[in-house]
């Protein structure tokens, strides 16, 4: 691959996708990537950037393809998830840094979509910075249209949803931005 | 009195550090896209940087969905058609679309709060701002609601 200078990179291109073992124990939540808040990702007001959240995030769910086998190879072969919708909720403000840590649950699927919830936390009070909803697609690269995951594939992300069906329904799942009134 | 029109100031190159390893924009410089265009519209309404160093108070911004409807790639050129859907005393809900090369490549909203950047805390807008919050958002009133506004993430049949 030719090295694009300046392009967006994420700290797992490159590792190759995990060796999927149906006896192991699967993380509820999923714990995958941490990281801390570098430079870069400062605004003029050193706080964090938004679009950096969304980066972060997107770290986390590549972190995620790794392990459920959706590597360089994978995508090379035709295939890809590519993300249909991101919700984005912001708590609290991000300073230089600070220690970040993301944790993902695989709230529902079908045999083309995987509906995402991640949270990323501070690494050492634990409190909770931004969350963020995907709706992720399945899709044939070179047809550029959404097609079944193979069985493989669709078989360890059931096992992740199973491993994942006692979690609570996150509090913002599946509402939709809105000016809420009081009265 | 503003137009009766989607605000459409922003216009941009696609920048190559926006780019993933495939050439395309990635997940995330979509939202860099969106607050830049958005950014315009709150200059327009006085509510960007110099507002901050002015009145010690800020928009931020507490949600933001983005729908990805297309690939968007080096050398394109941007715009958006930014709606103001919604707005009160504290709070402003901006809808944009996104075009690249006039095709509809994203569509992003995003929730403001005001907020008093000492205290930390939300706080009513002066009287000024809110007038000309109140006049682009009668301005837009009009404006056709996009079917996807009010609808939330999901894997729907």
């Amino acid at each position: 691959m030719t090295e694009t200078p300046g392009r967006i990179t994420t700290p797992h291109e490159g590792r190759l996708a995990s060796t999927w073992d149906d006896a192991a124990t699967i993380d509820a939540p999923l714990r995958l990537h941490e990281t801390t808040a570098p430079p870069e990702w400062m605004d003029y007001n050193d706080h964090m950037s938004e679009s950096c959240f969304l980066l972060a995030f997107g770290d986390s769910a590549d972190a995620f393809f790794r392990f459920i086998g959706v590597d360089e190879a994978y995508r090379a072969a035709g295939h890809s998830l590519y993300t249909s919708q991101t919700h984005l909720h912001h708590r609290q403000e991000v300073a230089l840094g600070e220690p970040l840590v993301m944790t993902l649950q695989l709230l529902d699927l079908d045999r083309r979509r995987l509906h995402l919830y991640h949270e990323m936390r501070h690494g050492e009070t634990d409190a909770l910075i931004a969350m963020a909803e995907q709706l992720l697609v399945h899709v044939d690269t070179e047809a550029g249209r959404s097609v079944d995951m193979p069985q493989d594939l669709y078989a360890h992300v059931s096992a992740i949803r199973q491993a994942h069906a006692a979690l609570p329904q996150p509090a913002v799942v599946g509402h939709p931005i809105a000016i809420r009134h009081s009265n | 009195m503003p137009d009766r029109t989607a605000f459409g100031a922003y216009r941009e190159q696609v920048r190559p550090e926006w780019l993933d390893y495939n050439g395309h924009l990635n997940d995330a410089s979509y939202a860099i896209v969106l607050t830049r265009a958005h950014e315009l519209l709150l200059e327009d309404l006085g509510l960007s940087a110099a507002y901050r160093e002015s009145h010690g108070a800020s928009m931020f911004t507490v949600e933001m969905h983005l729908r990805y409807l297309a690939e968007v790639s080096a050398g394109q050129t941007l715009t958006a058609a930014t709606t103001l859907v919604e707005a009160d005393r504290k709070r402003l809900r901006l809808h944009s679309e996104l075009y690249a090369d006039g095709v509809l490549a994203a569509t992003g909203e995003c929730l403001y709060l005001h907020v008093d950047t000492a205290a930390g805390r939300t706080v009513p807008l002066p009287d000024d701002r809110q007038a000309r919050v109140d006049a682009l958002r009668d301005a837009h009133a009009e404006l056709a609601r996009p079917a996807h506004l009010g609808l939330g993430v999901g894997v729907r049949p």
